[in-house]
C-alpha cells in the first residue's frame, strides 16, 4: 500500500494505492472517490474479532470523538485506488510504523494500513475537565498511517520537555511521556487567560502540532448560527 | 477579451478585461469589483420563459450578464468558497457542472438547468447539475483544491465532492454498501461513472463542514409557558 498526499498544504487529499486484496481503514465518511471494484465494509472492530469486542472498541472510539464505525476498503481482485479528505481545511502527513505505537488526537485520523490497530486511550482522569477531546487514539502495528491537521502541520523534535496547548496537538511518538495540566500561571490565567489545558511532553521523540484549533473554530462559527432544536 | 486567474490555489479569483461590446455571464453573487462603465442585467439569459421554467423546477440559478460599454473595462469575480478556479475553453463539447461551482462563461455557452437528471445527484442539499455546452470560455470553482481524474473505464465519487465532468461519461447515482453503511458509515450518495472522460473533484465538502459545525450551535430553549 502506498499513500501519497496531493494538494498540500491547505486542502490536502490522501491518495491510497492498494495492491490486490490489500485493505485500508478510514474514518467513516471521509471517502472522496475510488475505483468501482473496491469493496466497502463497515465494521466497528477488526476482521475476525468477536462482534461484542468490536462494538466496545467502536463505543470507545466514539467517546474519543471519532466516528463509531471505521470503514474498510479492500481492493478485491486487483490493484485499485481510494482517496480520502478530512472535513476541515488543512494538511495531511504520513507516518510509517514498524511494529510501533503512535498517538493521535482523536479527529486527526485519516486512514491507515489494516495491520495497524486504532484504539482509544484516556489521558488520565484530569483530562475530563478539558472538553477538547483529550482522549487520544493509540495506533499500534505496521504500515503507513495518514493524519490531518486543522491549519498547517509543524513537526517538532522534542529532547527534554515541551509544552503544547491541548487543542493544538496532532500526534506524537510513544517514546514521549505526556501529562495534562492546567496552564502554568495559576488559577487566574487558567480561568481568564484563554489557555485552558496544556500537555507537557517529556523525553525524546517527534511531535506534530497544528497551527489552528478546531474546537475554537467550531465555537466561533457555531455560536453565530441559529440555535438548533435539540 | 483578456482573462486571468490570480491567487491560486487557495483563494483564486478571476479577472477579466473586456473590450467595447464584450459580454460575460456570471453566477449572481460572483462580482467582487468592476469598472463603472459596465452594464449589468440579471437573468436575461434564457428569457422570461427560461426563468419561469427554472422557478417551476425548483432549481433557480440567477445569472448576471455584464456588457462593456467602452474599451478596457475590468470585472473581478470571486467564488463563495475558499479554493481554486479552473478555466476551460469549450469547442462545442459539453460539461456538467455542479450548480455551486459554476462561476462564469462567455455568452455563446448555453447553461441548461433542465436536462434530465439535473436533480438526481444530491440528497436535498439544494444543488443540481448544470449542462454547459457550446463554444467559448467557461470558469468553475471548488471548495478546496480541484483534483482531476481521467476516467478510463469506471470510477466512483461521493456526490458532495463533484465539481464537473465531461458528458462523454455516463453515470449512475446510488447509495453505497446497503443500509448499514448508509446509517452508520457516514457515506451518502455515490456517483458511478463509466466511459472515458475528464472528472473534476473538490477536496473538501460543504456539507461535511456544516456537519462539523452543527454540534457547536446553541440548543434552543424549550418554551412551554407561552
Amino acid at each position: 500500500m502506498q499513500i501519497t498526499v496531493e494538494h498540500r498544504p491547505s486542502y490536502a487529499l490522501a491518495v491510497v494505492a492498494l495492491e490486490a486484496e490489500e485493505t485500508v481503514i478510514a474514518e467513516a465518511g471521509s471517502m472522496v472517490s475510488m475505483d468501482t471494484h473496491i469493496q466497502i465494509g463497515t465494521s466497528a472492530g477488526k476482521k475476525g474479532e468477536g462482534k461484542l469486542k468490536g462494538l466496545m472498541k467502536g463505543i470507545k472510539r466514539m467517546v474519543a470523538g471519532e466516528s463509531f464505525f471505521q470503514n474498510r476498503y479492500t481492493a478485491a481482485g486487483g490493484a485499485g485506488e481510494v482517496t480520502f479528505a478530512p472535513t476541515l481545511q488543512g494538511d495531511i502527513d504520513i507516518h510509517t510504523l514498524n511494529q510501533g505505537t503512535f498517538f493521535l488526537q482523536s479527529s486527526a485520523f485519516v486512514c491507515s494500513d489494516d495491520r495497524i490497530e486504532v484504539d482509544a486511550k484516556w489521558g488520565g482522569a484530569k483530562t475530563f475537565f478539558g472538553g477538547e477531546g483529550l482522549v487520544m487514539l493509540k495506533a499500534t502495528g505496521t504500515g503507513p498511517i495518514a493524519f490531518n491537521s486543522f491549519g498547517a502541520i509543524r513537526e517538532i523534535e522534542v529532547a527534554g520537555t515541551y509544552t503544547v496547548d491541548t487543542g493544538h496537538i496532532v500526534a506524537f511518538e510513544d517514546t514521549l511521556d505526556f501529562s495534562i495540566s492546567k496552564f502554568g500561571g495559576g488559577w487566574k490565567s487558567f480561568l481568564l487567560g484563554g489557555e485552558g489545558l496544556v500537555c507537557r511532553f517529556e523525553g525524546r521523540g517527534k511531535l506534530w502540532i497544528q497551527t489552528r484549533n478546531s474546537q475554537e473554530f467550531g465555537q466561533l462559527v457555531g455560536g453565530k448560527l441559529p440555535p438548533r432544536e435539540h | 477579451m483578456q482573462h486571468q486567474i490570480k491567487n491560486k490555489p487557495d483563494y483564486a479569483s478571476l479577472h477579466v478585461l473586456l473590450d467595447d461590446g464584450d459580454q460575460i455571464v456570471t453566477e449572481a453573487g460572483a462580482m467582487m469589483s468592476m469598472d463603472r462603465g459596465l452594464d449589468m442585467e440579471t437573468n436575461a439569459k434564457g428569457g422570461v420563459m427560461g426563468a419561469l421554467k427554472r422557478a417551476a423546477g425548483g432549481e433557480s440559478l440567477f445569472l448576471n450578464t455584464y456588457t462593456a460599454t467602452g474599451p478596457g473595462q475590468r470585472l473581478d469575480l470571486g467564488p463563495s468558497t475558499p479554493g481554486d478556479i479552473e478555466h476551460r475553453e469549450m469547442y462545442g463539447d459539453a460539461l456538467m457542472v455542479q450548480s455551486g461551482s459554476y462561476m462564469a462563461s462567455t455568452p455563446d455557452i448555453q447553461v441548461d438547468t433542465k436536462w434530465g437528471g439535473a436533480k438526481t445527484f444530491f440528497g436535498g442539499e439544494g444543488l443540481f447539475m448544470l449542462r454547459c455546452s457550446g463554444k467559448g470560455h467557461l470558469w468553475f470553482s471548488s471548495y478546496g483544491a480541484i483534483h482531476t481524474v481521467d476516467v478510463k473505464e469506471t470510477y466512483q465519487v461521493d456526490t458532495s465532492h463533484i465539481v464537473a465532468f465531461e458528458d462523454t461519461l455516463t453515470f449512475q447515482v446510488k447509495s453505497v454498501g446497503g443500509l448499514k453503511s448508509l446509517l452508520f458509515s457516514g457515506e451518502g450518495l455515490i456517483c458511478e461513472f463509466s466511459g472515458s472522460g475528464k472528472l473534476y473533484l473538490q477536496t473538501r465538502s460543504a456539507s461535511a463542514l456544516a456537519g462539523f459545525l452543527h454540534p457547536f450551535r446553541r440548543v434552543k430553549q424549550q418554551n412551554s409557558g407561552s
